[in-house]
């Protein structure tokens, strides 16, 4: 039972790592971005160039990863998502446009390809990362077999998500952002910066994104395509657990997991997929806003 | 959300834009029937034919998405359904499905996966097989193309609207809802043939004709649907209804309280729309011969979006035309791998900037062009002219 418990668990942190940036870029800021697993996607890359050329671990990708990721978030922001706050489907169709460039520009390596450069790590090919080893080896607890990987995805999720909800409810800047999330005339009429606010948020949600790239990378296949079945899981999570709210995200993602976990324990994982989809759909008609959720907007 | 969704049409057409509609229409439907006189390489005109059920799709996807303001990212849930059942019937009819020993058609996957000593009979080859019985009959299979997505889509479309489930949450359900029936197929091997899909078609015969896809024939099918398809939808948003269901996209709360029944329109066009969609994947198999869980991809739905996008979202026409220009092109510049990536860049970077800049599309250039030509002929000043429009 416990084991059950553990595998869906695991597939909670998951979807709630995938989950916890888009919560912000969408919850907080009302935008639909399909580029969210393009720079889940930039994080995995990072680590495994890291890797490559800097001989950097695991432990010094995850910074390094946030910091790239969120600087391309903060470019985004600038060139596309400011132009069409409040047309949230224009920013889903926008930022589709931006999730096949940044594909693109990794499988032909910025570019560089056509002129016959190659860039070790880069380019059309699957590529992996090395976990340190410490993190490989199953350790045996009290009769239990804990895999240390998926415990320290746990530990790194749960650390994030406790970071997140600080700066959300404990910081300045964390009252800014929710002024924001419900009425941003007023709270550019509170003299608050939201251009500025909006902007940094977004960086720090595309961050998490790419912070949860490196965690991927560790049992994933790294692949220019790899984003495109991230994002969509991550919003389904963050729909059901209610726009803007950073609980109802946590829980979402704690609950799509484990039916996740116990479905396919009892026939296969393409059907429990299935059934988590099936279940999305049920909620989402039966309450639209979400498990959780504060009337704005 | 009503903002966002409001067309920036002319609130009265004039005389000049309305003779121009009709005769872009007219010029549209010569060309598309006029191609095989031009073209005598049966491989592109095959070809063309698949645009041209893209550009069926750029038709439903208008039709809901500019119309009645319904996003749907599921469009390829009706398109793949409607294309699984005719590839069903057509499988039935391939040389494949007959020469397997049995004097009745069987599908070649279903007998390599068959138990030892299973009857090869489509009644009990394996559990599900049954379902394949009716599909012997070619019309069958056609006219359940059509039919299952109007049911699938009705049923769908009356949850989500007499709920009042709006906006993004359409999106969002449609897209679960295409991954899902997506999964389901891949998941149910023994009847679907799984990720492979159904190949190795046999062709539609009307009559002793057999259609062989790589015939003019075949090409003239597909255009007369797509230029049926396009009149009726033409005829459809300018009665009563469609009129009113772009009041509803408007402005869902004035027209509720006007005493309209939004749902009802609503419900109404989706479920058109998806109709479209399935006829779309019926004359596919037709042109393609294969039917594949691909095309219950999230990517080929999002795809359809940005051709209808880029064409002009608030125009059947220019939906349509942007879906076959954009397969057209890119059809032409993947001839070398090297540049096909670089197409793929080219598109998103195209989308990106008819999101920002031209949410209206080519049709919105070609409508304000016309625009500005009129105000030039009148001899009106251009600057008083957007005041007078308002």
């Amino acid at each position: 039972m416990s084991d059950i418990i553990f595998i869906g668990l695991s597939l909670s942190s998951i979807l709630l790592l995938i989950a916890l940036g888009l919560s912000i870029t969408y919850g907080a800021m009302g935008v639909i971005n399909m580029a969210h697993g393009e720079l889940v996607m930039i994080g995995a890359y990072t680590a495994v160039l890291a890797g490559l050329h800097l001989g950097l671990n695991l432990f010094f990708a995850l910074p390094l990863a946030f910091v790239t990721s969120g600087l391309v978030g903060l470019v985004i922001e600038r060139l596309v998502i400011r132009r069409l706050y409040g047309r949230i489907i224009d920013t889903l169709l926008a930022t589709w446009g931006v999730a096949i460039l940044l594909q693109q520009l990794i499988r032909l390596e910025f570019g560089l390809s056509f002129f016959g450069i190659h860039i070790d790590g880069l380019g059309p090919g699957l590529q992996n990362m090395t976990v340190p080893a410490f993190l490989t080896q199953p350790i045996d607890v009290a009769g239990m077999t804990i895999q240390p990987y998926r415990t320290f995805i746990i530990v790194v999720t749960l650390m994030l998500a406790g970071l997140t909800w600080w700066l959300m409810y404990r910081t300045p800047m964390g009252v800014q952002v929710r002024a924001i999330m419900r009425n941003p005339q007023i709270a550019a009429a509170c003299g608050i910066d939201v251009r500025r606010v909006s902007a940094l948020t977004f960086a720090y949600g595309s961050g998490l994104a790419g912070i949860a790239g490196v965690l991927l990378a560790g049992f994933k296949t790294v692949m220019p395509e790899m984003g495109a079945s991230v994002v969509v899981d991550g919003f389904l999570v963050v729909v059901v657990g209610g726009v803007g709210s950073l609980l109802g995200t946590i829980l979402a993602a704690g609950i799509l997991g484990q039916i996740n976990g116990i479905v396919a324990l009892a026939s296969n994982d393409i059907i429990a997929r299935a059934v988590v989809f099936a279940v999305v759909i049920a909620l989402i008609l039966w309450r639209p806003r979400g498990l959780f959720s504060f009337k704005s907007r | 959300m009503s903002s966002e969704t409001s067309s920036t049409l002319p609130s009265s057409t004039s005389r000049l834009q309305r003779h121009a509609d009709w005769a872009v229409y007219a010029l549209f439907i010569v060309m598309v029937l006029g191609a095989p006189l031009v073209i005598d390489d049966v491989f592109w005109l095959n070809r063309i034919a698949k645009y041209l059920v893209f550009g069926m799709l750029g038709i439903a996807i208008a039709l809901s998405w500019g119309y009645a303001g319904i996003l749907n990212l599921g469009q390829g849930l009706f398109f793949g359904l409607g294309a699984y059942m005719t590839a069903m019937s057509l499988k039935l009819m391939s040389a494949t499905s007959l020469q397997q020993g049995s004097d009745k058609p069987v599908p070649d996957f279903m007998l390599w996966n068959a138990e030892p000593g299973a009857v090869t009979d489509l009644c009990c080859i394996n559990k599900g097989s049954f379902l394949w019985i009716p599909f012997q009959s070619q019309w069958f299979g056609m006219a359940m193309s059509i039919v299952i997505p109007l049911i699938v889509a009705f049923v769908l479309s009356s949850s989500i609207f007499r709920l009042r489930v709006s906006g993004v949450y359409v999106a969002i359900i449609t897209l679960a809802l295409v991954l899902l029936v997506r999964l389901l197929l891949i998941d149910a091997q023994p009847i679907t043939n799984g990720f492979n899909g159904l190949t190795d078609l046999g062709w539609l015969t009307i009559g002793g004709f057999e259609f062989d896809p790589y015939m003019v024939e075949t090409y003239y099918v597909v255009a007369v649907s797509l230029t049926v398809v396009l009149l009726l939808g033409r005829w459809l948003v300018s009665t009563r209804a469609g009129l009113i269901l772009q009041s509803t996209r408007d402005d869902p709360t004035r027209a509720r309280y006007l005493g309209y029944d939004v749902a009802a329109y609503q419900i109404f066009f989706f479920t058109i729309s998806a109709g479209i969609a399935g006829f779309a994947g019926l004359l596919y198999v037709v042109a393609a011969e294969f039917a594949s869980p691909s095309f219950m991809d999230i990517g080929f739905s999002i795809s359809m979006v940005v051709w209808a996008a880029v064409g002009g979202r608030n125009s059947l026409l220019g939906a349509c035309i942007g879906a076959i220009l954009i397969n057209t092109v890119e059809a032409t510049v993947s001839e070398t791998e090297i540049f096909k990536e670089a197409w793929k860049l080219i598109i998103g970077g195209i989308f990106v900037l008819v999101v920002l800049y031209l949410p209206n599309g080519l049709a919105g250039i070609a409508r304000d062009l016309l625009g500005r030509f009129e105000r030039r002929r009148k001899g009106t000043p251009a600057e008083t002219a957007p005041k007078a429009a308002e």
